[in-house]
């Protein structure tokens, strides 16, 4: 946050989908954001929890409603994702805004604020291939045809709290009478089908479609 | 003879390895292969083991080219995606190396480089694959090559890993990929290495057991802990204790020496591969004592 000590006042966006549930950029947070920034002889000119702050027009939609308070901001701090900040970016494309958080992954919330990351969006799922179980992700080497040397009684050899994804795999695989798939070998992967920046138009699709 | 007509002339074949510097300093790595000159069927040199970094293998393999030695080009898929794969496979070629160990590596995380990008484009039975392909004349893509080359590829097993079945799967896998040979990872149950040998001679692939030199009790209680895949009988550890200190690591060569008269009298496998991992000026020594000097 060192960037934030040129700038006297700030308006902060939070977001009430994923960064509430991790109790990173809900009401809490940006009440004890607000607190801290003040704490510190600065202003607060005021808070937005938007629906969903990647949704950009949306959340234009609704910053309405607070144009004074922002436009008496030097400066916008988005407590939600990289996604959502950038969408604060285009919003206002003549303020400087700054993420307070860093975005780790999509993740899977096994219990309250508890994640686990499942799918990193690979662009190609091979889910139905490898027993529902994502190899991509789950094995820190991504492989795709069976376990490395490293596997350790079910453990991984990059940390014995990871549990060797290809175990996992074979398990599920046997337990659901798929072992023949489990024999298969996968193509390398298309990492084009991951390009980045990727973008996409469902709305366009479904017209071709019909 | 080269590496590939020994293995297909039915001889007990004999590999060692040998591991780069970090650095520039090849004195002492240049001195152990001298010494393996005329004794061993190749050497693998490895690929920046246990993900630290060090001399390309491609390199070294070179100068064992060079001093008449055969080399062995162990080629991880940590490092290089596929299109620096295939460009070194096709270096290495031109070169004039032969035989490549296809293998996945160590994830840097074990290394001295622990912030870097892990590349696994591609894994070990796909880098099979693709040697294949280049031995057919043609890129991963299925564009054609000016020139094909001619690599004798062998994959590595692990025995005793735990569960096995998974494991059998990949070392299939790896067959129907195109693997002609395997080095084991280190095995020190005669037995139960023999069980693994009834799957494997199912297949037309020739297997090479592994061998770690043991040099104290308290090595092989380490990799009992920490080396996944690697278990040493505790009437191994046993022998090393009750030899004392001072003789553990001639306690250690005379282990590994029984096991290779006993694999090589029973026909138990094709082969063997010497990994004395810092002490490869034993490996003379070791070799005299199991009779294949
Ligand atoms: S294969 Fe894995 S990373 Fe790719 S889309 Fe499916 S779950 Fe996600
Ligand atoms: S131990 Fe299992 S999860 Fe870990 S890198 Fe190897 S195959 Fe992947």
């Amino acid at each position: 946050m060192e960037k934030l000590k040129n700038y006297r006042s700030f308006f902060l966006i939070g977001c009430s989908e994923c960064a509430s549930l991790c109790g990173t950029g809900g009401d809490p947070e940006l009440a004890s954001m607000k607190e801290a920034i003040e704490a510190e002889g600065k202003t607060v000119t005021g808070t937005l929890l938007p629906k969903t702050g990647c949704q950009t027009l949306g959340t234009k939609i609704e910053l309405k409603k607070d144009k004074e308070a922002c436009a008496a901001a030097d400066a916008i701090i988005v407590m939600s994702c990289g996604a959502g900040t950038q969408s604060a970016v285009e919003i206002f494309p003549d303020k400087p805004v700054f993420p307070s958080n860093d975005s780790l992954f999509l993740g899977n919330m096994t219990r309250f604020q508890i994640f686990d990351e499942r799918c990193s969006l690979c662009g190609e799922c091979i889910l139905d291939q490898t027993g529902g179980i994502c190899p991509v992700t789950g094995c820190p080497k991504g492989l795709l045809n069976g376990p490395c040397g490293g596997t350790d009684n079910g453990k991984c050899e990059v940390s014995p709290d990871i549990e060797c994804a290809w175990v996992r795999i074979y398990e599920r695989m046997k337990k659901t009478d798929q072992l023949e798939d489990f024999k298969k070998t996968l193509e390398p992967k298309d990492w084009s089908a991951s390009r980045k920046p990727a973008t996409l138009n469902t709305r366009q699709k479904k017209e071709e479609k019909k | 003879m080269s590496f590939r007509n020994a293995l297909e002339s039915g001889k007990f074949v004999v590999t060692a390895e040998v591991g780069p510097p970090k650095g520039t300093d090849i004195k002492k790595i240049l001195h152990e292969a001298e010494m393996l000159k005329n004794k061993v069927d190749a050497l693998n040199v490895t690929d920046n083991q246990s993900a630290v970094m060090r001399i390309s293998s491609m390199s070294f393999c070179k100068l064992l080219l060079d001093m008449g030695h055969e080399p062995i080009l162990q080629m991880t898929c940590r490092d290089r995606n596929r299109i620096g794969l295939q460009s070194d496979l096709l270096g290495a070629a031109i070169l004039g190396i032969k035989n490549v160990l296809c293998m996945t590596g160590d994830h840097p995380n074990a290394g001295d480089h622990k912030e870097a990008k892990p590349v696994y484009d591609i894994e070990s039975v796909q880098l099979l694959q693709v040697v294949d392909g280049l031995n057919s004349g043609r890129d991963m893509m299925g564009n054609d090559l000016m020139g094909s080359t001619d690599f004798y590829q062998g994959a590595v097993v692990t025995p005793e890993a735990n569960p096995l079945e998974p494991q059998m799967m990949k070392f299939e896998k790896k067959i129907n990929a195109g693997a002609h040979f395997f080095q084991t990872q280190a095995i020190y149950d005669i037995d139960k290495f023999r069980d693994f040998m009834t799957s494997a001679r199912k297949f037309p692939v020739k297997i090479l057991a592994g061998l770690v030199l043991l040099k104290s009790a308290g090595m092989a209680n380490f990799m009992n802990k920490f080396v996944p895949g690697i278990s040493v009988p505790q009437v191994l550890i046993d022998e090393l204790k009750a030899a004392g200190k001072e003789k553990a690591m001639e306690t250690g060569i005379e282990i590994m020496a029984r096991h290779i008269r006993q694999l090589k009298d029973e026909s138990v496998c094709d082969g063997i591969h010497i990994m004395a991992i810092g002490a490869e000026d034993k490996v003379p020594a070791i070799m005299e004592r199991a009779g294949l000097l």
